[in-house]
């Protein structure tokens, strides 16, 4: 590993100074993927800037009902939150279906939204990836693509987002808070990330010195019904290879209200909006979540590797959905 | 007599292990040890044409950097030196992931940086990384140490032709890797010309044979200790490259150097099983007899080594069949060089089993039926009895216990909310082998035993079930005796491979530890100051650290009092051959498989095996356990990737290279036969590491034929193929 300076960050101001001062100089969190990422010698950075000591560790009730989540809260107490439990139990479950109990007992919430991919080629620094070296080209086009994109991908890159988080927070609508020299902003998470394009490199809206200080969850009655489904090629401890964050209302056997995301299939949570038109207003019914399913997927497009995550993702929107039926949550 | 053998002792050394008080290799503490780290290939076939190591050697800590350059020039060592060349011996790349330079430091974070600043340049041809690539036909290889890759019995092709029912299919698996959880290690410490090796080795006097060989030095030069080992799987039976360069580095720097793989690096020079095609034709009478067997199959090999390691035991000697015709080819790819992994009849034996459970549904068979009108008690080789053999206890045994005679044949017939249910099962069996050893026990004037003998404990738990033996035999508490094994110094003892442990060395310890008492015994009887003086030795008996009068029991004398009295400490060796063989049992697995997502769950497992005498119920149902686990692993996910255009691994981490959780393991229920196989001089063992898993996968994908009627032939099964 190479060398590099170590900061621990009293409070938000400085943390933010530093980062834009210092050259080349990167927040830690949890460090799960950062320092993974620095062995590899992916990320290379001068200085790290320790932000898990700052006070921004809450999870708290909002006036109008929504909850305001600390960024530095760690993946497993968040999980465990009553509030969360109870409100957006697809959250919850989220998290619990990513990573190890070790690793979520570490990771944060701002980590884990501006986590990088797993793409295997990004960690080989022997092949071409227009991630980690704009303009080298992408090795996973031609190469091993079992985990990529299906949506949203472009012809300079195929990556994926690993988080399972991020999907549901999509599902949730979702607004992050960034803090930098600058001051404040609020950005809807769906507005977060992005897609690869010509610029894969660049994968947030992020500029390298704003800090995640919060993620806010509005007032939301349909997540009271909710449920995340991670497929995955075993039981656990794995990426997903398509995961569906859903939430759904029925009265009268009519869907009243749906969220619907997918996960492991874009460079970023991919919210379902296609899906949810077919559906709002629409019979609850088998041949619905199916005709929903398709018309989000329409777009999607496969690789020799990855062609039946298509099919797998249809079949898991619908499985999720029936599930929220068949399990009286949704009524 | 004190029966502890066959009882479900604890480990011996498992305090040590969990409190981490014991030492692997890479824990010994070496003074004034530097750190090396190796730089490896990006190219998989080529040469090295330009490396610069400047900027390396000006990295802090950094006190050298080797390349072929700088190597003395080495001799290739043979089997089981499984690489046919020595790295850093010149310019030729043979794979992706091959040595091509070793940067020592005074850190392993300075030796791992400045690794990463040596500047390699290479002139590369495109590679060959999968047998479908390989671009060539397959051909026979030699026989591989004295056995021919090319078997015959009968008339094969004449008996297919006639057979009343025909099964025909092909299987095939991906390379995977056996991922111990330690590191490959290696600590190499000349002083002259004598070398001390901390080594992670399943044989420490295979690597100091290999090692003697590759520096053109006598054995006695060179000791090997390897007290514990974190897992090796066949993985560390070998000697591999990094051993040699690291050895070779350190004598150059005349510094003792520390070299531990990285996870990423044990993907490319510490072997693997081979990806693998079978072809295999079956014959078979109405009644479901066996008349022939066809099979052909395909093996990784590399241009630089031709050693087929996944054979075909099992369809040669499992079932009875009087024809038989085997042949295992393989094709020359730009990969690193195969080995032995656990089990490597497992390969092959999926096939076999596979194709049984088909030939089952053809027929109409229920398939343990099937198994046992194919059972036999003839070596199928040799034509002889087999002294003992309980496969058919083992059937009804395992059997009952799952409730298999419960089960609706139909497949795709048993639902259960969304997921199908499967039952499948399959017949396991492995050879094991049997290598001459040597063990010594000494007696010291605290009356407490050393049982020595230069064997290794992979996890296996052999120390504690040399203790066992050793404490049994002598008459003590096993707190009374103590093993020392894993240094080349001891008595002579071979590989903890092939199955080969317990039927290696129990006799020897046996023996060494009965002339032990007898001597014991004959100085206690001869010994005026003994209440035994002048006892028959007959007439003696041994407990609990105790010399007995078998008639009158309040004559006793303590092997402390007598050993203290004779002054000093009684020392023998024990050596009894014994005979290779094979172990046998069977499993049932229950799967579900989510009707629309395809994802399969094994939920239930059932084995029973016939083992001979079992020596540690504790430590067999261990293996039995991780052979379970390994074949979930086989038949569900573990897949080593290749990219076919760089023929670099896509996936060598735990992250990607996905080896079962503990969700993805049931609870497993281990039945042993348990009955002393009265040709084995291991008191009643056989070896058994390798048999349980060798049917899993097999087990697992007859069970998702039952459960879906889709026949996956191709590992792992996963989901995409069931969708
Ligand atoms: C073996 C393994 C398995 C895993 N499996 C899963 C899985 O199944 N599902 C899943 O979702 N995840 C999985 N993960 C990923 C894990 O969730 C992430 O590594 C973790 O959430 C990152 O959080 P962290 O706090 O450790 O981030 P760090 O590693 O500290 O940081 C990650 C990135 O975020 C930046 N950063 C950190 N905090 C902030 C902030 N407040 N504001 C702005 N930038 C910030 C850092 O600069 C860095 O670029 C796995 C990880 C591992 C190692
Ligand atoms: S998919 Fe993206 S991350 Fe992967 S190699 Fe291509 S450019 Fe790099």
């Amino acid at each position: 590993m190479r060398p590099f300076g170590y900061v621990s960050a009293p409070d938000v101001a400085t943390a933010v100074r530093v980062v834009s001062t210092e050259p080349n100089a990167k927040f830690l969190g949890g460090g799960t993927n950062l320092v993974d990422l620095m062995r590899e010698g992916v990320e290379r950075p001068d200085t790290l800037v320790d932000v898990t000591g700052l006070p921004l560790t809450a999870i708290e009730e909002l006036p109008g009902g929504g909850v305001r989540i600390g960024a530095l809260v760690r993946n497993a107490r968040l999980a465990a939150d009553p509030l969360i439990r109870s409100r957006y139990p697809v959250l919850s479950r989220a998290l619990l279906s990513g990573a190890s109990a070790q690793l979520r007992n570490v990771a944060t919430v701002g980590g884990n939204l501006v986590q990088r991919t797993r793409c295997p080629y990004f960690y080989d620094h022997a092949s071409a990836c227009n991630k980690r070296e704009p303009g080298a080209g992408c090795d996973a086009i031609g190469g091993v693509n079992r985990n990529h994109a299906v949506l949203g991908a472009s012809e300079h890159c195929i990556a994926t987002h690993p988080s399972d988080m991020a999907v549901a927070l999509a599902a949730l609508d979702a607004v992050v808070e960034l803090e930098s020299v600058r001051g404040t902003r609020r950005v809807p998470l769906l507005d977060l990330h992005r897609l690869p394009g010509e610029t894969p490199h660049v994968e947030t809206v992020l500029t390298a010195d704003e800090l995640i200080t919060a993620v806010e969850l509005p007032h939301l009655p349909v997540a009271a019904a909710s449920h995340y489904r991670k497929v995955r090629d075993r039981a656990s401890y794995a990426f997903a290879l398509v995961s569906v964050a859903a939430a759904l209302h029925v009265r009268e056997g009519v869907v009243t209200d749906v969220r619907l995301a997918l996960g492991g299939v874009a460079a970023k949570p991919w919210r379902a909006h296609q899906a949810e038109r077919v559906l709002l207003g629409a019979e609850a019914t088998e041949e619905v979540f199916l005709r929903a399913a398709d018309a989000e997927l329409a777009a999607a497009t496969g690789l020799p590797d990855n062609t039946f995550k298509i099919e797998l993702a249809r079949r898991t929107i619908v499985a999720t959905l029936q599930e929220l039926l068949t399990d009286g949550s949704a009524a | 007599m004190n029966g502890l053998v066959g009882r479900p002792v604890e480990r011996v050394e498992g305090h040590a292990k969990v409190t981490g008080t014991a030492r692997y290799p890479a824990d010994d503490p070496v003074p004034g040890a530097l750190h090396g780290f190796l730089v490896t290939s990006t190219v998989a076939r080529g040469e090295v044409t330009d490396i610069d190591t400047s900027a390396a050697l000006g990295h802090p800590g950094v006190v050298a950097v080797y390349t072929h350059r700088e190597m003395p020039r080495l001799t290739v060592p043979p089997f089981p030196y499984p690489k046919g060349f020595i790295p850093l011996q010149g310019t030729a790349i043979h794979h992706a992931g091959q040595p091509v330079a070793i940067v020592l430091a005074e850190t392993l974070e300075q030796a791992q940086e400045a690794a990463s600043l040596v500047q390699v340049r290479y002139r590369s041809e495109p590679p060959r990384a999968v047998i479908d690539d390989a671009g060539q036909q397959p051909y026979l290889p030699p026989p591989f140490r004295d056995r021919p890759n090319e078997f015959t019995r009968g008339d094969a092709s004449r008996a297919l032709a006639q057979a009343e029912v025909r099964v025909e299919a092909h299987y095939s698996s991906p390379t995977r890797h056996h991922n111990p959880i330690e590191p490959h290690a290696t600590t190499a410490h000349w002083d002259g010309d004598r070398l001390t090796l901390h080594e992670t080795t399943q044989g420490v006097n295979v690597t100091r044979g290999v090692v003697a060989t590759a520096f053109g030095l006598p054995a006695d030069r060179i000791r090997v200790l390897a007290p514990y080992l974190g897992g090796g799987f066949g993985a560390k039976g070998p000697v591999w490259p990094h051993t040699i360069v690291n050895a070779a580095a350190a004598r150059l720097a005349r510094r003792p150097v520390r070299l531990v793989l990285s996870r990423a690096q044990m993907f490319t020079l510490t072997g693997h099983r081979a990806e693998f095609r079978q072809h295999l034709k079956i014959g078979a009478t109405r009644e479901g007899r066996l008349t022939a067997i066809v099979e052909t199959t395909t093996a990784q090999l590399t241009t630089t080594e031709e050693s087929i390691f996944n054979e075909s035991d099992s369809t040669s000697t499992l079932y009875t069949c009087p024809n038989v015709h085997i042949r295992q080819e393989g094709v020359r790819l730009d990969i690193a060089t195969s080995s032995y992994m656990r089990s490597p009849e497992t390969t092959a034996h999926f096939g076999l089993e596979t194709a049984l459970d088909e030939l089952s549904w053809v027929l109409g068979v229920d398939p343990l039926e099937l198994r046992r009108r194919n059972h036999t008690d003839i070596d199928q080789e040799t034509g002889l009895r087999i002294a003992s053999k309980h496969l058919l206890d083992c059937y009804t045994t395992a059997a009952d216990a799952f409730g298999w005679s419960r089960r609706n044949p139909a497949p795709g017939a048993t639902r259960d909310g969304d997921e199908y249910i499967g039952w499948g099962m399959a017949t396991e069996a492995h050879t094991f082998s049997a290598i001459p050893a040597t063990a010594s026990v000494t007696i010291g004037l605290d009356g407490k035993a050393v049982l020595r003998i230069a064997t290794q404990d992979i996890g296996t738990g052999t120390r504690t079930i040399i203790c066992q033996i050793g404490a049994d035999a002598l008459g003590v508490p096993i707190t009374d005796v103590h093993a020392v094994i894993g240094d080349s110094a001891l008595p002579n003892a071979s590989l903890s491979a092939a199955s080969a442990t317990i039927a290696s060395i129990s006799g020897p310890v046996d023996r060494a530890a009965r002339t032990a008492r007898d001597t014991v015994v004959g100085l206690a009887v001869a010994d005026r100051r003994s209440p035994l003086f002048g006892v028959p030795v007959s007439d003696v008996e041994t407990r609990h650290g105790h010399l007995i009068h078998t008639r009158d029991q309040a004559r006793r004398d303590t092997y402390r009092a007598v050993v203290s009295r004779a002054g000093k400490p009684v020392e023998t060796t024990g050596s009894v051959p014994n005979v290779p063989g094979h172990s046998y049992g069977v499993v049932f697995a229950e799967v579900r498989v989510h009707a629309r997502l395809g994802a399969v769950r094994v939920t239930r497992v059932v084995t029973a095996h016939d083992m001979g005498r079992v020596m540690n119920r504790r430590t067999a149902r261990g293996q039995v356990l991780g052979g379970v686990t390994w074949g979930i692993g086989h038949a569900l996910m573990e897949h080593t990737v290749y990219d076919r255009a760089t023929a670099r691994v896509v996936n060598p981490n735990l992250s990607t290279y996905l080896v079962p959780v503990c969700a993805d393991v049931p609870s497993v229920e281990t039945l042993f036969v348990d009955r002393p196989d009265p040709s084995s001089t291991a008191l009643g063992a056989r070896g058994f590491g390798e048999t349980p898993i060798t049917g899993v996968p097999a087990a697992i994908g007859n069970a998702v034929y039952h459960a879906t009627g889709r026949r996956v032939r191709d590992l792992p099964i996963t989901q995409d193929k069931l969708l």
